[in-house]
């Protein structure tokens, strides 16, 4: 399938580009296109016109300050992956971006295009003659989810990589638009809703610019696990990022456990903490949160995959991360 | 083994080149001038009337230059089975009714691929939905949808070639209880063999269908010369001449008024041998419009409308002697072929095949359905039968095995064929490395040390390590039009050569061994061969590369090509160098000398000038070989009577795997192939053969599958269609066992088919082997192996 | 009318100025403009890699990437790596070790193994396969596939 017409507007700073979102049309914002180009050519979106960030140099690079590490929103995964920095300072980050598709899609996928990554589903995400078949799914602007066979809800799921090592490490991101610029906690940007994933998709004509991070404490361990069949290519069939910070005598002080691929939106299991903290980390213990936080999680058949195997696979995953996280393997 | 110069030889392939720059030119490359390109409006309903199609407002679109539906084209009918008893039920656009999604209902040729496509979204069809039904089983009750109740009648595609019988009085009406095919073959006294038998065990398995993949996608490009009526043809395909036949007849143009013009295929798998209707519409148009026509089907169309493996449900019954030897096997089949008959009967039939060259079973008894459903039509892919086969016996051999305390291995050992054999149909197995093969893929896999059935149990950690193993067989070539093979070898006056051939190289290297087998024979070097293939015009006719009978129906006629021409030479050099006989020459190098002086040589360029200038020879080399000199025309697919191939490959698989108890993903840690091809006529290229089919069965038997839910296929693409990627890569060891075939060049015979089918049972058992679990359905999936790993591990 | 933007691009070390609709990928352009029909397209999803090219030295799908993004950066593509009528050892060893089959996806196979070598002139088999991830091969099972590229990581060892 081809592409349809748009227009297309390649501004050559961030002033320009939220002008061109003012324009009546819908648009939509181009970072490196990967999964875009994709959409367009299943006709999952219509814009108006595309608007790239590839002219503006302000989103380019990785900067770091005392307390914060920034990365501007056309940052690509490649990028992240070779930066020692990262590497050594946000070791998941690093994981998560080396896990993500294949290494052809990493040199163009882009930060910012992957916390906007839109959620994903098998009804959803084919081409227009496939959906034709059926009924508009509620994310395709029909009613009802297939998935779930209930009215003006979308059971369509996130699965983006990067999201969840950003939440554990509390990321805010910048967002630019007409209103003027505002930051706000990565958390904040998700609505957990499956058709509009996240505020820009809701709506708020606006274009992410930048995700900044603070630089954890050296006690700080973190990593990304991602579960999938084929070791490239695929997305997650179910991903967890831990952020795991011990006392002096190796005790919790403090956990994050991060979800993708469970539900319309990063998931986070805020149970961790209470279960652990102060305690060393056994396995036994770990087990009990693995197996509490997987039955938090409701993974819905969006994929070929059963929900309930997602689930077993779940407290493999998080157990195992914790254990990596808290040096306990 | 017996050293060649050249034949034996891992020897850099011919069309390397060409493809490593780029140059290579396929299908989809070709471009023409004043070229329109075509697009395909499918039915998004499994199963339903066409009550009205209006094309007008696509008609309107600026760009748009035709637009046909079935209505045009309702006379035309074909398929890639046409007899009496099963008449072709294919037409290119659908006339009044769709039956399967994707289905072809109109098609749109335009100034570009962009306009077509919309034009497509502009054509309004008015369908009447119709009841579906998607599982074989329940297509074959009473009262179940009919999704071919027309009346068909037909003699035969093979008509003018006397091949027709007409259908016989009494015998059941094709489409009935939605059965589009069946095979029954029986031998022995089954039911003796089971009252004789110490031991009965019946097993249940299930496959899924697969996708071929080739990275190409199907293509076709169409030009229509008016002045002299000819119809020019690009086509991505395995087979020129049964293409040729089929648009001949469909298209009711002579077979010489149309040329299928060379282009290298980027993989087919058997996926590229039924005529399509894109192919069929691409030509059409073309006459139509006087104007090239190109349609490339998006990879979506590939998986949906191009064929995929039969599903299959398979039930074998076996009774054996407490020693482990077979006394009696009952085996059913029954194949989901889709909307369209595809080649549902050859599969069933198939089956059997496959099925019967490998044990000596003296009570035998098979029966085989291939049934009509609204899912995706079914056709022939890489093994065609073999895997399910070979997957659900060599399962079934394993759990026997279990169940008597015997070593699998050995129970093979003991059951199989060996050189010398008859089979009950009359195919004589002159050679037959099987027991070899299975020695041998026993050994490299480390099958005494690394088998945990009979070892107490360790290892109760996460990942838990086995072994399993299994054994095939495939055809080398059999009889389908245009029913042989042939080759033509010109020799230029340098004394090099060409060699015209109507094999196509799709990518198992045929131009390469058969300029091997050329070279050797002629004795001349590699490099001195040029190709001319793919070409209906400049090639003689050849079977196809399907049905694995390049190496062994086309490289014969190529050695007797060859060896036409050498004698030829030699009689120019007999006269140079003062010999009386032609058989005390030898050539080598492109030299001709007196075996008992070799230092006493004229060159080829001498031998052929003089030819040329005493009598006018330039030297043209002439061979043909039929797929089986023993038969004509093919084996009733019916009763399995008649003698299907020549010779049979064989190949014994072992495969190592880690499973994860935990998440119940299995890793293929190593896989082996001892895979008997008679002779290896190109090292490297019969290693790749194996290692591809390895790879192929690999990914059918863990993660591919064509999922649908209501006849609608939910991962037509490479990314939730898992087949493997390069970290699925094994440690892989491939023997080859050289059984030298009598009939075929230099021993050669089947390789590029059968090892997909034996790795398939072979992880299977491997899995078992490591965990307990038996999983009888594939691909054996980590959600379908986790909640069995979970039921037996505690 | 679809709009058309005009891109400066380097393909294979010559300078292109050319007029591209804005909604056409990189493949398409250099296929049907360029005539570069080594470049495949097997997928068109950004799936198969069979469309790679190298985007100022990176390999990237050239389905899934618009031709306007392309302006200004450097483009190579597999008829770059080796004059007319010459073989680049990659295209070489490929070729010796068996790596080619129906050919279809090794444009881009042989463009990720000259980015793997320029950048890691010794990869261990993990590094290969990980490398080559991307590119989907239904022939050769990968195994000489990466057998070459060993033999070229030995080549280069040395």
């Amino acid at each position: 399938m081809h592409l349809p017409e748009f227009n297309y507007y390649e501004p050559h700073s961030l002033d320009e580009a939220v002008e061109c979102l003012n324009e009546g049309q819908r648009g939509a914002v181009v970072a490196g296109g990967t999964d875009l180009v994709v959409a367009l050519k299943q006709r999952l979106q219509k814009p108006g016109f595309l608007l790239s960030l590839d002219k503006i140099p302000s989103l380019k690079g990785i900067k770091s300050s005392n307390e914060f590490l920034s990365l501007g929103a056309m940052t690509t995964l490649e990028e992240i992956i070779k930066s020692s920095l990262i590497k050594e300072r946000f070791p998941a980050l690093s994981k998560a971006a080396r896990e993500v598709g294949s290494p052809l899609l990493r040199n163009i996928a882009t930060i910012g295009g992957n916390i906007c990554l839109n959620s994903r589903c098998r009804f959803y995400n084919q081409s227009a003659f496939w959906r034709s078949a059926n009924d508009l799914c509620y994310k395709a602007g029909g009613i009802t989810c297939h998935v779930t066979k209930r009215k003006n809800y979308c059971a369509s799921t996130f699965c983006a990589d990067i999201p969840p090592v950003l939440l554990a490490y509390g990321a805010v991101v910048k967002l630019v638009g007409p209103q003027g610029e505002r930051t706000i906690m990565l958390k904040d940007f998700y609505t957990g809703e499956g058709r509009f994933p996240n505020e820009i998709m809701a709506g708020s004509r606006e274009i992410l610019t930048e995700v900044t991070i603070p630089f954890p404490p050296a006690e700080l361990k973190s990593t990304y696990y991602k579960f999938r069949l084929r070791d490239s290519i695929d997305f997650p069939l179910i991903g967890v990022a831990v952020a795991f910070e011990a006392d002096e005598k190796g005790r919790c002080k403090g956990i994050r456990l991060v979800f993708t691929g469970v539900g319309s939106g990063p998931f986070e299991f805020r149970h961790a903490g209470e279960m652990l903290s102060g305690s060393e980390l056994k396995e036994e213990l770990v087990a009990q949160v693995a197996e509490r936080a997987a039955g938090e999680i409701h993974p819905l058949k969006t994929d070929l995959i059963s929900p309930r195997y997602k689930r077993e696979v779940a407290k493999v995953i998080i157990k195992e991360a914790i254990m990596e996280a808290g040096g306990g393997r | 083994m017996k050293e060649y110069k050249i034949v034996g030889k891992g020897l850099p392939r011919v069309d390397g080149p060409a493809k490593a720059t780029g140059k290579a030119g396929y299908t989809v490359d070709v471009h023409l001038p004043g070229m329109l390109y075509g697009k395909i409006l499918r039915s998004p309903y499994p199963h339903a009337r066409i009550i009205s199609i209006d094309t007008g407002e696509a008609e309107k679109l600026p760009g748009v230059k035709g637009i046909v539906t079935g209505k045009e084209l309702h006379n035309v009918r074909y398929a890639f089975v046409d007899t009496p008893r099963y008449p072709a039920d294919e037409q290119p656009l659908a006339v009044d009714r769709v039956r399967y999604i994707g289905d072809e209902v109109a098609v749109v040729a335009a100034e570009s691929e962009a306009i077509a496509e919309k034009a497509v979204e502009l054509i309004k069809v008015e369908y009447e939905i119709l009841p579906p039904v998607f599982k074989a089983e329940e297509a074959m009750k009473e009262g179940a949808p009919l999704i071919h109740d027309e009346q068909l009648e037909g003699t035969s595609s093979w008509e003018q070639w006397g091949v027709a019988q007409k259908k016989k009085s009494g015998e059941a009406k094709s489409g009935a209880n939605n059965i589009s095919g069946h095979s029954r073959v029986s031998y022995g006294d089954v039911e003796q063999g089971f009252k004789e038998a110490d031991y009965i065990r019946e097993d249940v398995f299930d496959l899924k269908a697969t996708a071929h993949c080739p990275m190409e996608p199907h293509a076709a490009v169409a030009n229509f010369d008016a002045v002299s009526g000819t119809l020019h043809v690009w086509l991505s395909t395995q087979g020129i001449f049964l293409k040729r036949f089929f648009l001949s007849k469909t298209l009711k143009i002579p077979t010489a008024k149309i040329r299928v013009h060379h282009t290298y295929v980027g993989g087919a798998f058997g996926g590229k041998i039924d005529l399509f209707p894109y192919e069929y519409c691409a030509a059409y148009l073309a006459m139509k419009i006087k104007r090239p026509v190109k349609i490339e089907l998006d990879r979506e169309e590939v998986f949906m409308t191009t064929r995929q493996r039969h599903p299959m449900t398979i039930t074998v019954k076996t009774g054996l002697k407490k020693d482990g030897a077979i006394l009696a096997q009952d085996i059913r089949v029954i194949a989901d072929n889709g909307g369209y008959r595809g080649s549902g009967p050859v599969v069933v039939f198939l089956c059997h095949g496959f099925s019967y060259p490998i044990y000596n079973i003296p009570n035998y008894r098979y029966e085989g359905f291939s049934v009509y459903t609204n899912n995706p039509i079914r056709g022939p892919q890489r093994g065609h039968g073999a895997p399910q086969i070979r997957f659900s016996l060599d399962s079934h051999i394993d759990l026997i095995a279990r169940d008597l305390g015997l070593d699998p291995v050995e129970m093979m050992l003991k059951n199989v064929r060996v050189q010398g054999d008859v089979l009950p149909n009359g195919d004589v197995l002159n050679s037959c490395g099987l027991s070899e093969c299975i020695e041998g893929a026993a050994r490299a896999i480390g099958w005494k040390e690394k088998r945990r059935q009979f070892s107490t149990a360790e290892g109760d950690g996460r990942y838990r390590r086995g072994v399993g193993i299994s054994v095939c067989s495939m055809f080398s070539g059999a009889m389908y039009y245009p029913f042989a093979s042939s080759a033509v070898v010109k020799l230029h006056d340098d004394g090099s050569a060409t060699l015209f051939t109507g094999a196509q190289d799709i990518g198992q290297g045929s131009y390469t061994t058969l300029s091997q087998v050329l070279a050797e024979e002629l004795g001349i070097c590699l490099e001195d061969v040029h190709v001319v293939a793919g070409d209906t015009d400049l090639c003689p006719i050849d079977l196809g590369s399907f049905l694995s009978g390049t190496a062994l129906v086309t490289g014969s006629a190529v050695k007797m090509a060859a060896a036409d021409a050498r004698r030829q030479v030699l009689e120019g050099a007999a006269e140079l160098l003062g010999v009386d006989d032609i058989n005390e020459l030898d050539t080598r190098e492109k030299k001709i000398f007196a075996r008992k002086e070799p230092e006493r040589y004229v060159t080829f360029q001498q031998a052929i000038q003089t030819g040329v200038l005493r009598k006018g020879n330039p030297v043209i080399g002439i061979g043909y070989y039929k797929g089986y000199d023993k038969t004509d025309r093919y084996p009733s697919l019916a009763k399995g009577k008649g003698l299907f191939t020549g010779a049979y490959g064989f190949a014994a698989q072992a495969a190592e795997v880690e499973v994860d108890t935990w998440t119940g993903k299995v890793r293929l840690v190593k896989a082996v192939t001892f895979h008997d091809c008679g002779y290896p006529l190109n090292k490297t290229i019969v290693e790749g053969q194996i290692h591809g089919c390895a790879s192929m069965g690999a990914g059918q038997a863990l993660s591919e599958e064509i999922y649908l839910q209501k006849g609608q296929l939910f991962n037509p693409s490479f990314l939730t269609y898992r087949l493997p990627i390069s970290t699925d890569t094994p440690e892989s060891v491939e023997g080859i066992v050289a059984s030298l075939e009598p009939s075929g060049p230099f021993g050669a015979k089947e390789v590029g088919e059968g090892s997909v089918a034996g790795i398939l049972g072979a992880i299977a058992n491997a899995v078992h082997d490591a965990t307990g679990v038996r999983i009888k359905s594939l691909p054996i999936t980590p959600d379908k192996l986790l909640p069995a790993l979970l039921e037996v591990l505690v | 009318m679809m709009m058309k933007k005009n891109i400066h691009l380097e393909i294979n070390g010559e300078i292109k100025d050319l007029t591209v609709d804005v909604n056409r990928t990189l493949l398409e352009v250099l296929r049907e403009d360029l005539n570069l029909t080594g470049t495949k397209k097997g997928c068109n999803q950004g799936e198969c890699g069979a469309c790679t090219v190298l985007l100022d030295g990176k390999p990237v799908s050239s389905c899934s990437l618009l031709a306007v993004k392309a302006d200004g950066k450097s483009i190579f593509t597999v008829e770059g790596l080796a004059p007319e009528g010459q073989l680049h050892p990659i295209q070489q060893t490929f070729n010796e070790k068996g790596a080619i089959q129906c050919g279809f996806c090794t444009p881009g196979m042989i463009l990720v193994t000259k980015q793997l070598l320029d950048s890691n002139p010794s990869p261990d088999e993990q590094e290969i396969k990980e490398a080559i991830s991307g590119n989907i091969c239904r022939c050769t099972g990968y195994v000489q596939i990466i057998d070459a590229i060993k033999a070229l990581s030995d080549v280069t060892k040395k």
